[in-house]
């Protein structure tokens, strides 16, 4: 029965604030609806690349014609149960977008322009759009105001700078991704917007990068030079500076972390192993594609490749496991348990026997997530469990694994758990 | 370009001082909450604000403070002792906001351009410091954006029919209750509120009745046929809801509110708001008459020990003439009366009481509500924005400027922006979206 009046407004629908950071809540609640009504929460939003992307829930209005997102029961759609933030991490591409999709912000200097909708009844948009009556705009930044953006491209460097505002001097972490290259900003971004001075360096594919974009052609006076940038910088406190890396990056967190004469005030690794599979060339990391890696190549029932063999600490070349007894500062290391990607839970008992033998367990954090994947990113992105990821000569999809609401709820929590722990570590 | 902040080196054992603004980014009504962590407990500390207006006026204040035994300092819980506020208030920086020394005299702040944020630096200082922080380096700072206007608000100028103003429309398909948003007489078109309405909900117009394009042209005022047109304009459009329309005047503004919601047959309002206004005025005449009417009490001026003008006379007495005054008793709709109690412009106070007494008179009092504010001027503008207690002012249609007192004293003005703007807002949006029967509402339930 439809309740549209002529002698009414249409519901208001409020998202407050309307203007966040990507890893802060907002609060979805409509009024003025007719009570106890079924109705559908509608987001959509594009990509940089304009992929549009979109989640749908269920809802009861109670007795006075209200929801609320933060206290109310989704009955039905992307997410169920009560998620104050399911609208956002539970987006997947809209039907007939592209396959493969993986949601990264590429201009971190804009926001996301989130389109909050709700329909009558409870509808799902893909086969039948339903009407709107209402609708609110909500904008997710990944930079505050005030923060800097610097391209960095000296002492053969590649990468992006991130300083607070103020005068400083900051703590700072250096940011590293995976073999996926480019220059991924948006972690920095956030960092920056919490306080921290950040650095994402690129070192593999990368067009300001020497030699072929798909083989790693830096090595460890690389990123020792990474870190001495940052320890010589005018507004960074030289023994504040910690590292933080996600799969080949998390590799690269520790052994950067370990060369001589760099000293860490902190080390983050998230699932990634603790040595590169790759065979070693020379003294300087630079290492080189191996047909040897695809021996461990697995792939599920729909042809998506796991990686996650190639990581287990028995297939890493013994001469990369980094030196984990040799590390001096705090680690934590977070472990998403369904990574289909990387051998994280097998790399995490590793660092935590050695550093245990090394008496060393009181600098150890661990923090494990049922039914979280790969790519743990900072909190309320959607999550993709396979994507196509880029290995020349082809384009694979590749299962990077997780589920949405554990994997959201991993991302939350850790990203809460290592801000807290860079405060500890870097402000101490 | 004001420079913000300067970069150099300071001294360990405040290395680790953490400041943030939570959030960073929001409505102008919105509250933010400020907090200093890791200074050595019971040290001084300084909360500084500073923001560079549209004008190019720099503007500051500040707040001191004494960080607790955890070496915090949280604005919204915690005593300012000095500075340009005092007690616990979150939003003391932004509310105290002065001109810097050495600004000219008579500055007020006022965002033309709704599209933008007004952007303030907060920074925090070691120890209690009043003045010259131009000249020393914050331990750390932090950028906000206030904004007017939400994302999805639609900013749409209004020129047909030889109207001046600007439509603010809320995202969505609506219909959304609409509002008429008049300023006083100073003339311009004045978008911000209307921006801020629209953000919740309310599609709001902003006219501009006496620097609009026709008197521009002619020379001549509009007639009182001008705020008809613009309400049809409004009751028409098809993403309004015609039979939920309010009137929002403040100043000379509240003037032509009491005249529709009386007087008209076209406008047909669901409620009214009128802030620091007078229902004093020629009933039968227009924009022109009113003016006349001003220009025929100049005498009545009067001027402050620093030679500001006192205009709170010039309506005075309250008239007996039933022609000289809004017939208020024949209201069929709410009305809300927003009064500065110390409003050195406009007779509002006594007006208030001869509205009331009218309604008794007539039975419709229960219409009526009344948000009276003691030490509050006739600038009653949304909140977390400057007090202005006089400014350079030039009327619309007058060559000269002149220094023109509006009153109220600032901690008091500001607590009655905040409290009347959140007020209005529950009385618009109950009469506007809620029931079926408009009403007046208690105080008490504001």
């Amino acid at each position: 029965m439809r309740w549209e009046s002529s002698t009414r407004p249409a519901p208001l629908l409020t998202a407050t604030p309307v203007r966040t950071l990507v890893d802060e809540q907002t609060c979805i609640k409509a009024s003025f609806l007719p009570s106890n009504h079924p109705v559908t929460v509608c987001a959509r939003m594009r990509s940089d690349e304009g992929d549009l992307w979109q989640s749908f829930a269920h809802y009861n209005t109670n007795s006075s014609g209200m929801f609320n997102l933060n206290s109310d029961h989704s009955v039905g759609g992307s997410y169920s149960g009560c998620e104050p933030m399911g609208l956002f991490w539970s987006m997947q591409p809209a039907p007939g977008e592209r396959e493969g999709l993986r949601l990264r912000k590429k201009c971190v200097e804009s926001p996301y322009t989130v389109q909050i909708s709700l329909l009558e009844g409870h509808v799902s948009p893909n086969q039948d759009p339903g009407k709107e009556v209402a609708a609110v705009t909500a904008e997710r930044w990944y930079m505050s105001p005030g923060v800097k953006r610097q391209e960095i491209r000296q002492n053969g460097l590649v990468g992006t700078l991130f300083i607070p505002p103020g005068p400083g001097p900051f703590p700072a972490m250096l940011d590293m991704w995976g073999m996926g290259g480019g220059l991924p900003e948006y972690r920095s971004s956030l960092f920056a917007s919490r306080g921290y001075a950040s650095f994402c360096l690129a070192y593999v594919g990368h067009k300001d990068l020497p030699g072929p974009s798909n083989t790693v052609n830096v090595g460890d006076s690389y990123f020792k030079a990474a870190f001495q940038f940052l320890q010589e910088h005018s507004q960074i406190s030289a023994d504040r500076i910690g590292i933080v890396g996600l799969s080949y990056g998390c590799y690269l967190t520790l052994h950067t972390g370990t060369l001589p004469g760099v000293k860490p005030a902190c080390l983050i690794g998230i699932n990634g192993p603790v040595g590169s599979s790759r065979e070693l060339l020379h003294v300087n990391v630079t290492t080189k594609k191996s047909d040897q890696d695809q021996v461990f190549w697995s792939f599920d029932d729909q042809g998506y490749i796991i990686f996650k063999q190639t990581s287990l600490p028995s297939n890493l070349h013994p001469e990369s496991i980094v030196k984990l007894e040799e590390i001096t500062c705090p680690l934590m290391y977070i472990v998403g348990e369904d990574d289909l990607s990387a051998s994280s839970i097998e790399n995490a008992d590793l660092i935590e026997k050695t550093l245990r033998a090394a008496g060393k367990s009181h600098l150890f954090t661990r923090l494990s997530y049922p039914g979280a994947g790969h790519l743990i990113e900072p909190p309320y992105s959607p999550m993709s469990r396979a994507s196509f990821w880029v290995i020349k000569p082809e384009k694979l999809m590749t299962l990077w694994g997780g589920h949405p609401a554990p994997h959201a709820a991993a991302q939350e929590d850790a990203w809460r758990k290592m801000l807290a722990f860079m405060e500890l570590s870097l402000r101490r | 370009m004001c420079p913000f902040v300067q970069q150099v080196r300071m001294d360990n054992s405040l290395q680790r001082v953490k400041l943030s603004v939570h959030p960073s980014r929001a409505l102008v009504d919105e509250e933010f909450v400020i907090l200093v962590q890791n200074v050595p407990p019971g040290s001084p500390m300084t909360l500084h604000a500073l923001h560079c207006s549209e004008d190019g006026h720099r503007w500051e204040a500040c707040g001191h403070y004494i960080a607790d035994s955890s070496g915090s300092i949280n604005a919204a819980d915690d005593c300012s002792v000095g500075g340009s506020y005092l007690g616990v208030e979150p939003m003391g920086l932004l509310w105290s906001l002065k001109p810097v020394p050495g600004s000219k005299p008579g500055l007020r702040m006022r965002k033309k351009d709704v599209q933008t944020p007004m952007v303030v630096a907060i920074s925090v200082f070691n120890g209690h410091h009043s003045e010259a922080f131009v000249d020393q380096v914050s331990l750390a700072s932090w950028v906000v954006e206030r904004w007017y206007m939400a994302p999805g608000v639609r900013r749409i100028p209004v020129t047909e029919q030889q109207l001046t103003g600007t439509l603010f429309l809320p995202p969505g398909p609506g219909p959304f209750p609409g509002l008429l948003d008049l300023w006083g007489g100073g003339g311009q078109l004045v978008e911000y509120r209307s921006a801020l309405l629209a953000s919740h909900g309310i599609a709001s117009l902003a006219l501009d009745y006496l620097t609009n394009e026709f008197t521009t042209q002619t020379g001549k005022m509009v007639d009182n046929q001008y705020f008809e047109t613009a309400y049809r304009v409004l009751q028409q459009h098809p993403q309004v809801l015609g039979s939920r329309i309010a009137m929002l005047g403040l100043s000379l503004g509240s003037v032509f509110t009491l005249k529709m919601a009386v007087y008209s047959p076209v406008v047909k309002l669901r409620c009214a708001v009128c802030i620091s206004g007078s229902h004093i005025q020629p009933v039968s005449g227009g924009p022109q008459e009113m003016m006349d009417l001003f220009t025929r009490n100049i005498e009545k001026i009067n001027f402050s020990e620093q030679n500001e003008v006192i205009w709170r006379s010039l309506l005075l007495p309250v008239p007996s003439d039933p022609s000289m005054k809004a017939d208020v008793g024949r209201l069929r709709c709410p009305l809300l009366l927003v009064v500065g109690e110390d409003d050195q412009n406009w007779c509002t106070q006594e007006s208030a009481a001869d509205m009331e007494q009218m309604m008794a008179r007539a039975g419709n009092d229960h219409l009526l509500t009344i948000l009276s504010y003691p030490e509050t001027g006739h600038l009653i503008e949304p909140p977390y924005t400057p007090h202005t207690p006089s400014s350079m002012y030039r009327g619309a249609g007058v060559d000269q400027k002149m220094m023109v007192l509006w009153g109220g004293k600032t901690p008091e003005h500001s607590a009655a922006q905040e409290d009347s703007w959140r007020k209005i807002l529950t009385f618009l949006k109950k009469n506007l979206y809620g029931g079926s029967d408009p009403q007046a509402i208690h105080r008490s339930h504001l």
